[in-house]
């Protein structure tokens, strides 16, 4: 036998020291706790107290019905973004086009909104199945690369980024603009607005859209059998194909679903929040899913939670900017410091595990 | 005389695990000395902690005579000992020179002078015989070169102490040969060879004296002319072993496989298969032998449509499958035991019962609706685990926990369990030890007796000679002759192997006698 498996075996047999879940949570709170203390650090040399910037902080996310509820709202596109994330991560797939399709999504059910009239259920419908659509289109051509001839999807989602966010910008201003003021489109009519949850806050029903995916996702993942293909694949290609899976029909689904979900964000922004179309609406959104997404380890319940801290951070960013010399850019130190946290974690992971599993086999 | 090294109540634990209990040995110098156990007898890790990769808990290292403290492997290559490992940390694009002395390098000027090192490469090659070009870029070279290039690296650093860590376990039969003569050549020149392996004829072959390692602990250390195959099969396992051609029903089932005319191109483009054919009929097994990649892996790949065919029929249980995909094949009637059990035969991040599932997750009762039946699965899995004697606590552990052994038996427990039509059987005993060895012979064995047909694919001839009704063997993408494995002999399939033409009986024996 070999030497690494003769060397493991002393822990042959035994069952894994904790749940994986619990694996993720852990390494998602010690990144947390290093991007905290990152910004602290930071928020030294702006010459504040960390303690009183974390405290406005806080305050400003969590001090009152009103900002719990604004929390919620910045979290909603972050959640859903995430799960978008999650279904291509947990495929082995990376999209890290979600701000695009985003973009897309938002300006189709936009358009929807305010080109039809239609009774209320129908209408809002309609501009959620536009959103839906346009996030698969938008990921179209790099799925079908992907699949067909195995063309990168990381470079091709991040290119589709930057043409979606144009072209949205170029219809908004060019040909829906309304007339006078921002560059943005008319509003949607009522009928196409998701409900509202509290008169005090923009909340609206999208939240429950978002938790209800993460839901559907994670037991898709554990109880289907397309589910269970898709672990395989995203954990061991050559094992799922040697299993019968389709690979390239599973990544071209796998992709399309990802981005139309992704789009489904953006309707859900434009129905929901802003009621129109808006040049530059949702900035980042996507891209805070993505690494939600990732500091959950592509777990959809977990993506919810680092979802959740994101969506806080900038909700409570805006208090801290108010009342503290830190500025808001302070959220985006935080956030590197965990992309940095996360990126380092994969690395000693995939160290370990190509340590663990390097086999020169000959045929 | 002292020994060159020598070992003293050495003891080592992992958690609850004792991997060496109470060990002493001691090597001569000048011998080749073998260690030998099963997985998991602690080989490996008393070497570690000779080379100074791990700490042991209790026990003393003397190294010509003189108590030593080796705390790494900086020290102990310090203290003329150098060990080549399993698996080779070499660099692809650089040449062998500069691999040989990388960490090392000789200088000039503050820049590396490569016509030193090239010069100091080929005069270690040259003196054992090992025979490497010191300007080739590693990533052109075979398995074979790389380990002499390991070896070399260990020489280099001024090695009088080799210890290698099963060294055949990546070599052809002719590369081990070669091997051989060059550790012997080692010790003529006063060098002392320490080997781990498992493979019991050439530790016979080659070395002085073997120590046998059982569960932790030493069974005796003997000289190997003092010995006989079957009485270190008994010290390694505890009772004796079996490995004598299985006697066995004859059969004369139905067509399951047929192979007309395929051609194949392997992953570069190149012809890898050229005009195969050939029967499985049910419950018989037919072995392929050849020397490595002479088309095997192909082979292998195209029944079980991994790979496209370029020309020529498969039909398997009554359905044309080479337009096809891996699971028409599965639902064809194949269940497929891969070589690469690490890269295609499991998911090692699942757990037991998730690897158990593939293949049949979208068979009733294992999912209904697209559902998975969890429940049904755990205890099938479990029922496996007991069956096939796979050493895990229970159906929800994680793969990668399991040794080599076990994840093997965790492969070939699901794809028995299938009751298939044809089973595609590749290298189902590559990594495993003697005792697991004879139980999948045996399980091997009962689905043939139960009516399958069985292609089996090994590198290790025995085995096939063990197992096979029929042999074929592989030359150059053909099928180079075929012989009854009742009657044939392994100079006879060495000869097919080579490509050459089977000489007749009386030829041979000339041959034999000159």
């Amino acid at each position: 036998m070999s030497a690494q498996s003769e060397s493991r075996e002393p822990t042959a047999g035994r069952t894994a020291p904790m749940p994986d879940w619990l694996h993720s949570l852990l390494g998602t709170l010690l990144a947390i706790g290093i991007a905290l203390l990152g910004g602290a650090a930071i928020a030294l040399m702006v010459g504040e107290s960390p303690v009183h910037v974390f405290m406005t902080l806080l305050r400003g996310a969590f001090g009152g019905m009103d900002r719990i509820a604004g929390s919620l709202l910045q979290s909603t596109p972050i959640i859903i973004s995430g799960i978008a994330a999650c279904i291509a991560f947990r495929g082995g797939l990376f999209n890290i086009g979600v701000e695009g399709q985003l973009y897309m999504g938002g300006f189709a059910a936009a358009w929807v909104g305010f080109s039809f009239v239609l009774p209320a259920p129908l209408h809002v419908t309609l501009g959620i199945v536009a959103a839906i659509a346009a996030g698969a289109l938008w990921i179209l051509i790099p799925a079908f690369f992907r699949a067909r001839y195995g063309t990168n999807e990381v470079v091709s989602t991040i290119l589709s980024n930057y043409v979606a966010i144009l072209l949205t910008s170029y219809m908004t201003i060019f040909v829906f603009k309304r007339p006078g003021g921002w560059s943005e489109t008319a509003p949607i009519a009522a009928s196409a607005e998701l409900p509202q949850l509290f008169e005090f806050s923009r909340l609206n029903l999208g939240i429950f859209i978002g938790v209800a995916l993460a839901v559907g996702l994670h037991l898709f993942l554990t109880r289907t059998t397309a589910g269970y293909a898709m672990c395989a694949m995203g954990s061991n290609p050559k094992f799922a194909e040697y299993g019968g899976v389709p690979i390239r029909r599973n990544v071209f689904l796998i992709l399309l679903c990802s981005g139309a979900v992704g789009g489904l964000a953006g309707g859900v922004e434009t129905l929901g929040v802003h009621h129109r179309f808006m040049e530059g609406f949702a900035p980042g959104f996507g891209f805070d899913g993505v690494i939600a997404a990732l500091l959950a380890n592509g777990h959809p319940l977990l993506t919810i939670l680092t979802s959740l801290f994101f969506g806080s951070l900038r909700a409570g960013s805006l208090l801290m900017e108010v009342e503290t010399n830190a500025s808001r850019e302070l959220i985006t130190v935080v956030q590197a410091f965990i992309i940095l946290a996360v990126s380092a974690q994969l690395l000693v992971r995939r160290r370990r595990d190509s340590q663990a599993g390097e086999r020169r086999w000959k045929y | 005389m002292s020994h060159a090294i020598e070992m003293r109540g050495v003891c080592k634990r992992f958690g609850p695990v004792v991997a060496n209990d109470d060990i002493s040995f001691a090597v001569k110098k000048g011998e080749i000395h073998a260690i030998v156990g099963e997985n998991g007898a602690g080989k490996t890790t008393l070497m570690n902690i000779l080379f100074g990769l791990y700490h042991r808990d209790a026990g003393e290292i003397r190294i010509n005579g003189a108590v030593v403290e080796v705390d790494s492997p900086r020290r102990a290559i310090g203290l003329g000992l150098g060990m080549v490992h399993q698996h080779f940390k070499l660099v692809p694009s650089l040449t062998v020179a500069d691999n040989v002395f990388l960490g090392i390098e000789k200088t000039k000027n503050g820049l590396v002078d490569h016509a030193a090192q090239i010069e100091a490469t080929r005069a270690f090659s040259d003196k054992f015989g090992l025979a490497v070009d010191p300007e080739a870029i590693v990533s052109d070279l075979s398995v074979g070169i790389e380990q002499r290039i390991e070896i070399l690296k260990v020489l280099v650093r001024g090695a009088d102490v080799v210890i290698l860590d099963e060294p055949t376990a990546v070599l052809t039969p002719q590369e081990s040969r070669d091997l051989f003569r060059t550790l012997r050549g080692f010790t003529e020149q006063g060098m002392t060879v320490i080997f781990i392996s498992h493979h019991l004829d050439e530790v016979m072959a080659v070395s002085d004296t073997v120590t046998v390692l059982r569960d932790g602990r030493v069974v005796g250390t003997r000289p190997t002319a003092e010995l006989d195959e079957d009485d270190l099969v008994h010290m390694m396992v505890g009772r004796n072993v079996s490995f004598d051609r299985r006697a066995r029903p004859a059969t004369d089932g139905e067509r399951v496989l047929s192979l007309n005319e395929i051609w194949a191109r392997d992953s570069r483009g190149l012809p890898a298969l050229r005009g195969v054919s050939f029967d499985v009929r049910a419950g018989e097994i037919v072995g392929i032998v050849g020397v490595d990649g002479n088309g095997q892996t192909e082979l292998a790949e195209v029944i079980s449509g991994l790979r496209h065919v370029s020309h020529g029929e498969i039909v398997l249980h009554g359905r044309t499958i080479q337009d096809g995909d891996p699971m028409l094949v599965r639902h064809a009637g194949l269940a497929h035991v891969p070589a690469d059990r690490l890269h295609r035969g499991v998911d090692k991040a699942d757990t037991i019962a998730g690897n158990i599932l593939m293949g049949r997750q979208r068979e009733r009762p294992w999912s209904s609706h697209g559902i998975i039946n969890w429940r049904h699965v755990r205890g099938k899995a479990d029922e496996l685990i007991r069956r096939f004697d796979i050493r895990a606590n229970g159906s929800r552990t994680l793969v990668k926990t399991l040794s080599g052994g076990n994840m093997q038996k965790v492969v070939l427990a699901r794809e028995f369990s299938r009751a298939m039509p044809f089973l595609l059987v590749d290298q189902p005993t590559r990594g495993v030890d003697i005792g697991a060895m004879e139980g999948i012979h045996e399980e091997i064995m009962r689905q043939r007796n139960e009516g399958a047909a069985i292609l089996l694919i090994s590198v290790q001839l025995d085995e096939i000679m063990t197992l096979a009704d029929r042999i074929l063997v592989m030359f150059a993408g053909t099928i180079a002759g075929e012989v009854d494995a009742d009657t044939a002999t392994e100079d006879e399939i060495g000869f097919l192997m080579a490509g050459r033409d089977l000489p007749s009986r009386d030829q041979m024996a000339v041959n034999a006698a000159s």
